[in-house]
């Protein structure tokens, strides 16, 4: 006959495993917090600055927007630094973020992060700059450092510097450093044809570019603190830093000692160069994945250029994407791998060019992009957020996708258009 | 004994799904009320500029030397340009006269003859890199096989950084489809 209270005490067992199992997954889950669409921490943001600049403003709104975590206010609410008192409507948020812009010589922002619901200060940071044309990044630092105290994860990103080169005229360029949202622009080289830059490290003192003075194209690695510059290395008919290992000490560039262009690894120290690809066609755009052990980069070997895949130290080449026409961009982080894809012409007679995620592991792929041409997709430095430039009509924008979150933010682009840039 | 349990598992249910809920977490005493004065210092660093107006010592005229006669030809010194299909780098049939004008200059001129690619602005720069040099290498190519020494000549590819025309038009795009040629000074 049925025993109940075995029965009874087996379910008991089997209850209290589960129980245990939901409370280390909710340990689990406060170590390193993402948040859904529908949770993501609401927050509204008070100005108390003497004099208050909506451009600053919305700075600070893509900032938690971007990031994925925050719902933030649209209203540019205005109140004083100091005092703990909010507005009954600001009660409704979770936090609230108070803050005061001085500009003078440089410029200061003194931030307040408070609990909406009984006021405490949660967070309270003073940053100073010496110049204002960099004010963007104050920002940044705020919202990185608010973002890091409620321990989401990690979008120290947003601090830092983009490079890009543009065409000023034929065969003239110049190299800029930006900020994310391209509030901040400084050209740092001015004249000749300088392209392609590409960032020599992680605390970005240095990068890379291509020189086109004179007959042979020069590698060439400066130092945008000290203006120092070091030739690396010249190769004729073409020259392109493609991608930089994790410890600065390798490059994969784009060269073309015996004319004809394909994709070499270059080791710093030793000056050496490994040839990785050999095709009588285009292989370009080499990128580092799978733990630096292989490459993906852009090949016509199909007859129109594609996404290929191969070890660096053996043979075999294998095709990453099945679909498109002409898939000409690539950049990969770990094992996840965006690429461009050009799709049919629209309704208005233009090619639109779709960005797509996939992996190196397997063929899982979907759009991150639906309408425009959208090209230079490019991984954060921790994989998380894909930034590319889109032209639609006459207007181009520069665009960042947070994976995680499916959340997009685009800034309008103005001037000459983009040749090249890294992140 | 069992109610007992049961009970014991209710309360710690009830205590682990209200941890569970996703609100934010609360700060440590210990950080609220800091009043730190932090300078961004490595953003603030100043950074340089640097012009290198060096480069610009060639002739850069592209075909505006007054020896052509080609409406459409942008290379200098008597030669004359090579077209190209989207995205092709072969030399077709309508250029073998240009070829043949071309390899009868470099056979008879004593300096080195500069072969740049050029090429439209669809695809990303990189790419155009390596296809204006595909261009340029087989019109090289070409030359050589005219018989000319394969060492007078030094390629190189301006990808579409040196477009001729800048209309969003079919025929602008197939002017800047490219190779160009022009004595080294």
């Amino acid at each position: 006959m049925f025993d109940i209270k075995h029965i009874k005490e087996r379910f008991l067992r089997i209850l209290l495993l589960f129980l245990v199992s939901v409370y280390l997954f909710a340990v689990d889950a406060t170590l390193k917090i993402e948040k859904d669409v529908e949770q993501r921490t609401r927050i509204a943001i008070v100005d108390a600055s003497a004099i208050q600049s909506s451009a600053f403003f919305k700075i600070l709104l893509s900032d938690f927007k971007i990031s994925g975590h925050f719902l933030a206010d649209s209203i540019h609410h205005n109140g004083d630094l100091n005092s703990n008192y909010l507005l009954p409507i600001l009660k409704s948020k979770e936090y609230v973020l108070k803050y005061a812009l001085i500009e003078h010589a440089g410029a200061k922002l003194i931030v307040r992060l408070l609990k909406a619901s009984d006021s405490t200060e949660v967070f309270k940071k003073t940053y100073a700059i010496p110049t204002k044309d960099k004010i963007a990044f104050l920002a940044h630092k705020a919202i990185s450092d608010v973002n890091d105290v409620l321990k989401y994860t990690d979008i120290s990103w947003i601090n830092r510097y983009v490079v890009f080169s543009r065409y000023t005229k034929p065969r003239h360029s110049e190299i800029v450093l930006a900020d994310y949202t391209f509030n901040y622009k400084k050209v740092i080289i001015s004249g000749g044809l300088n392209l392609f830059p590409k960032w020599a490290d992680a605390a970005q003192k240095s990068f890379y570019y291509s020189a086109y003075s004179g007959l042979m194209p020069t590698l060439y690695k400066i130092n945008i603190y000290t203006g120092a510059k070091e030739k690396i290395v010249t190769s004729e008919g073409m020259l392109v830093c493609s991608d930089v290992n994790k410890n600065g000490s390798k490059l994969l560039l784009t060269m073309a000692p015996q004319g004809q262009a394909d994709i070499f690894e270059w080791d710093i120290a030793t000056r050496n160069k490994t040839q990785i690809t050999k095709f009588n066609g285009i292989d370009v755009s080499g990128k580092y994945v799978d733990d630096e052990s292989r490459i993906v980069f852009v090949s016509n070997r199909l007859g129109y250029a594609n996404i290929f895949k191969k070890a660096i130290h053996s043979g075999t080449v294998s095709q990453v994407v099945y679909h498109g026409k002409n898939n000409n961009a690539v950049d990969a982080f770990a094992d996840k791998i965006v690429y461009s894809s050009r799709e049919s012409k629209n309704s208005s007679g233009t090619h639109t060019f779709n960005l797509y995620l996939t992996s190196s592991m397997d063929s899982l792929t979907r759009p991150l992009t639906t309408t425009g041409a959208n090209q230079f997709p490019r991984f954060s430095t921790d994989g998380s957020v894909i930034q590319f430039i889109k032209h639609r009509g006459r207007g181009s924008s520069i665009g960042y996708t947070n994976l995680a979150s499916h959340q997009s933010l685009l800034f309008p682009l103005s001037g000459k258009k983009i040749q090249s840039i890294d992140w | 004994m069992i109610q007992k349990s049961l009970l014991l598992t209710a309360a710690t249910l009830t205590l682990l799904l209200s941890a569970c809920s996703q609100k934010a977490p609360n700060i440590p005493d210990a950080q609220a009320g800091k009043n730190n004065v932090s300078d961004v210092t490595q953003i603030a660093d100043k950074t340089v500029s640097i012009s290198e107006n060096t480069y610009g010592n060639e002739n850069i005229n592209n075909g505006k030397d007054g020896t052509n006669t080609n409406k459409y030809n942008s290379s200098s010194n008597g030669f004359q340009s090579i077209y190209f299909g989207f995205g092709d780098y072969g030399i077709s049939t309508g250029m073998d006269n240009n070829i043949a004008k071309n390899s009868n200059i470099v056979s008879n001129t004593p300096g080195k003859i500069k072969i740049e690619g050029n090429c439209d602005e669809f695809g990303t720069d990189e790419y155009n890199y390596a296809l204006g040099l595909k261009r340029a290498k087989a019109v090289k190519d070409s030359i050589v096989a005219q018989g000319v020494n394969a060492g007078k000549m030094v390629i190189i590819s301006y990808g579409e950084s040196n477009p001729v025309c800048s209309n969003p038009t079919d025929g602008c795009y197939a002017q800047n489809r490219r190779v160009d040629l022009r004595l080294v000074k």
